[in-house]
């Protein structure tokens, strides 16, 4: 039931946006989608899966890229170009994860750090095809309200994505990963195929955002497409709103993009190290996120009902 | 002769130097409750190790009805009916025990899933602790719990690694009646464990390791009075 | 023949560098399971550092050499007593969130700072050096004799020392180390402050060899990354091979197909070898 006023709210707030707000508050809210695209589905693989995914940004900028080209020389619409680079981060998602997801933590966590770093250096150097440090320019969109609208779509989609994840025993299979992967090896999960299907539903998303970013834009460069700011920001934003729930990863979206917008106008010198410090205090102070506060204070229900009501209507529960 | 259901043909497991596994064999008769015991360090969660896949065999072979598994990965074994529990338990300690269950049963509908689970827990008589977190429960719960999520795989074959240590011996009769009320269902059970009085109770038929090897098998009268098994514990 | 020589020579030479810090990492991570994503700036502040003393101060380049890491233990000690030593045990995507956005913080204090431009060392250790027919720049030769030798001189003192024992102790099992009366805290805070300080002096050792910039921590890291990864991670001695590797394939790749690729090439390898030895060529075990 407040699953379902949740989505109203959504759909109200995004509705008001267009109808009423101005250019500054479009951009602002494109923006915010962005982010919490990229919140829930890093929120899938590192916060339901529990594998600290620090390569999100190749799939975004490799989509951004992907995007740009489609549009640039094809002259492809955004909406085909964008449903396009989410197939390349399909493509690069499944034999990369194959690769990488054997990999425990720490190592998972610098591999693919360091491979995101390699596809900066790369779309830097290939400047025939990337244009290298001046990056590819696109005619912008006057009207990017449709933009928006497929924005919003995706934030829907990936917002009922993650309730079924969280309601479903492919989630529960997830969480056991997280929380012993030999364990639930041993108890017949199939831990690998499940694990590619997370990293790769947490990658489609990412690839296809980057195209309707750099759409938004009409522009993108290496430090754009694989910024490493907004790889912490995103992981901080889940963290801030609460690892693995349905609503954390917008929780924790909304309040860090406002609490951003604030620092960038009023300090835009010291942004990157101010957003660090705003990361380190949400590592040191609020672990456990937003969402837990709010199911404490029984504000709103903790996640998985879905078996608790199966069980009750089963009618044998105690 | 009928063919075992489970057999363990010269098992060889080194770690570095150290040689775990030096030849073992054994084999589990179906519908029976067979037990394995030794000292601390004969190598008898390694030899379950190798029977479930977690660890790769440097020679020898494993062979469940004929045929052989021991180079499957272990969501293969336990695909082909072989379900296990951990010494030192290891549930999903974020989830409840009903998620715990119903995680791993893969072939039901959710309703069948929540059903089945329902059914293990009140066979187990815990399901007062359907909706407790994993990570909050004593020792003892988790114990039961683990068997549950064996029994949610609906195993031909259930290994138990040493269900009866560190509880206390009400909760140790419990599963012991569990354990035979599952072997009356038809299930074939393996068990581990140091406590040699309940395996002698409890089993049909025992094997006993010591270093790596297989020092004798027998019925529980037979090893009891056995001068080897003496010698093997002290 | 000679410019595979030289290649050779050279891409061992830069080894020397990476296993300076990917000693320092490994140790790290050994005692505490942290990886320190902000160890590349610790290298960046060795290097900016250096510039200050010897271009703006006017100090002579072994002054440097001496303060430098000094300085730098002690920045890592405070940072491990307020910050790294409250997520030890928290789940790893704290740490690694924790380390990862200091990195931002201290790479924006270093733009404060220094500005964006490359800060080069200009009349330092400039000579070179005849091996074999090959020329050799004395400061790579400097850069590569210290570094090795102080990885090997730590990795003995681990062998050794009553300190190296304690440190595989809380390596291998915190909780028998800690009953058995090594206070795991001091152990874990003095690792912190060697592994920074030798990232600083990998950062004094390469300010002759390369203009310094702010950012250029993360180019070494991903670098450093690789070089754990197939070395093995928590293998002191698997960090030393694989750096040396490293630089080789480093150096020849860059040569073959360009010095952006070579970082590539670099990121190529590791993943071959993560297809045949998920743990690396020397690695122990990790449990997540």
């Amino acid at each position: 039931m407040k699953f379902r006023l949740a989505l109203a709210a959504f759909a109200a707030l995004a509705a008001a946006v267009v109808l009423f707000g101005n250019d500054y508050a479009l951009t602002f809210t494109i923006q915010l989608f962005v982010f919490v695209v990229l919140a829930y589905a890093w929120n899938i693989i590192g916060g339901y899966t529990g594998y600290s995914h620090f390569g999100q940004m190749s799939f975004f900028g490799i989509g951004a890229y992907v995007g740009v080209l489609l549009m640039l020389h094809l002259k492809w619409h955004w909406l085909g170009a964008a449903l396009a680079a989410g197939g390349a981060g399909l493509a690069l998602a499944v034999p990369l994860g194959w690769i990488m997801l054997r990999l425990k933590g720490p190592f998972f966590a610098i591999s693919l750090f360091g491979l995101t770093r390699v596809f900066e250096a790369v779309s830097f150097e290939w400047d025939a095809l990337t244009g290298g440090g001046t990056g590819l320019y696109l005619p912008p969109i006057n009207d990017q309200r449709m933009l928006y609208l497929a924005l919003a779509l995706l934030c829907l989609g990936m917002l009922m994505l993650t309730y079924w994840i969280d309601n479903s025993r492919f989630g529960l299979q997830l969480q056991a990963i997280r929380d012993d992967e030999g364990a639930a090896e041993a108890l017949g999960i199939r831990t690998t195929r499940l694990k590619v299907t997370a990293f790769s539903l947490s990658a489609v998303p990412a690839a296809a955002c980057g195209a309707l970013f750099a759409a938004h834009l009409a522009f993108i460069d290496p430090p754009t497409a694989f910024a490493p700011v907004m790889e912490v920001t995103t992981i901080a934003m889940v963290l801030l709103g609460g690892l693995g729930t349905i609503l954390g990863p917008a929780i924790g979206a909304v309040t860090f993009a406002v609490l951003n917008e604030l620092l960038w106008s009023r300090f835009p010198d010291l942004y990157y190290g101010l957003v660090g410090l705003v990361v380190i205090a949400c590592v040191l102070f609020m672990p456990r996120g937003i969402v837990s506060l709010l199911v404490r204070s029984r504000l709103i229900a903790p996640g998985r009902g879905a078996f608790r009501r199966i069980a009750a209507r089963s009618g044998r529960a105690p | 002769m009928t063919q075992p259901l489970l057999h363990v043909e010269d098992a060889v497991k080194r770690f570095g130097g150290r040689t775990a596994l030096d030849g073992a064999h054994c084999s589990v008769a179906t519908g029976s409750i067979t037990g394995m015991i030794g000292p601390n360090g004969s190598g008898k969660s390694t030899l379950f190790n190798c029977i479930a896949g977690a660890e790769a065999l440097d020679s020898g072979a494993v062979y469940l009805r004929g045929a052989r598994i021991d180079r499957l990965a272990p969501h293969a074994i336990c695909e082909r009916g072989v379900a296990r529990t951990f010494q030192l338990t290891r549930l999903f300690r974020d989830m409840t025990v009903l998620e715990n269950l119903v995680a791993v049963a893969h072939t039901f509908s959710d309703r069948q899933a929540v059903e089945r689970a329902i059914h293990a827990m009140e066979l187990l008589e815990i399901p007062e602790l359907m909706h407790r977190p994993a990570g909050d429960l004593s020792y003892g719960q988790r114990k039961l719990v683990e068997i549950g999520r064996t029994l949610m795989l609906e195993p031909k074959l259930m290994l138990l690694d040493e269900p009866f240590a560190g509880i206390n011996p009400r909760l140790q009769n419990r599963i012991v009646g569990y354990l035979q009320k599952l072997r009356g269902e038809g299930m074939t059970l393996f068990i581990i464990d140091h406590e040699m009085r309940i395996i002698l109770d409890v089993c049909d038929s025992v094997w006993v390791l010591a270093e790596g090897r297989i020092v004798m098998n027998g019925p529980p009268q037979a090893v009891r009075s056995d001068p080897r098994v003496i010698e093997a514990y002290f | 023949m000679k410019t595979l020589l030289e290649l050779l020579l050279n891409g061992i030479l830069l080894g020397g560098v990476y296993a300076l810090m990917a000693c320092g990492l490994n140790l790290i991570f050994g005692v505490m399971r942290v990886i320190n994503f902000a160890h590349g700036e610790f290298l960046t502040i060795g290097a900016l550092a250096t510039y200050s003393l010897c271009v703006t101060f006017k100090l002579p380049f072994w002054m440097a050499l001496l303060v430098v890491p000094a300085v730098m233990a002690v920045l890592g000690y405070a940072m491990q007593v307020t910050l790294i030593a409250r997520v030890i045990n928290a789940p790893m995507i704290m740490s690694l969130l924790l380390t990862y956005a200091l990195s931002t913080v201290l790479v924006n204090i270093g733009l404060y700072i220094y500005g964006g431009g490359f800060k080069g060392i200009p009349g330092l250790l400039t000579g070179s050096v005849q091996v074999m027919g090959v020329g050799l720049s004395e400061a790579r030769l400097v850069a590569f004799g210290v570094a090795l030798g102080v990885s090997l001189a730590v990795f003995a003192f681990l062998k050794k020392s009553l300190f190296g024992k304690a440190i595989r102790a809380v390596s291998q099992e915190p909780e028998i180390a800690s009953i058995s009366g090594i206070s795991v805290e001091r152990v874990r805070n003095a690792t912190f402050a060697l592994g920074a300080a030798m990232a600083g002096l990998a950062g004094v050792l390469i300010a002759p060899i390369y203009a310094a910039d702010p950012q250029m921590g993360s180019r070494f890291l991903i670098k450093v990354f690789a070089v754990v990864v197939i070395g093995g991670m928590g293998s002191y001695g698997g960090a030393i091979a694989g750096a040396l590797l490293l630089g080789v394939v480093e150096v020849l790749g860059g040569y073959a197909f360009g010095q952006m690729a070579g970082s590539a090439v670099v990121y190529l390898v590791m993943i071959a070898v993560l297809l045949v030895r998920p743990r690396g060529l020397f690695g122990v075990g990790v449990r997540a």
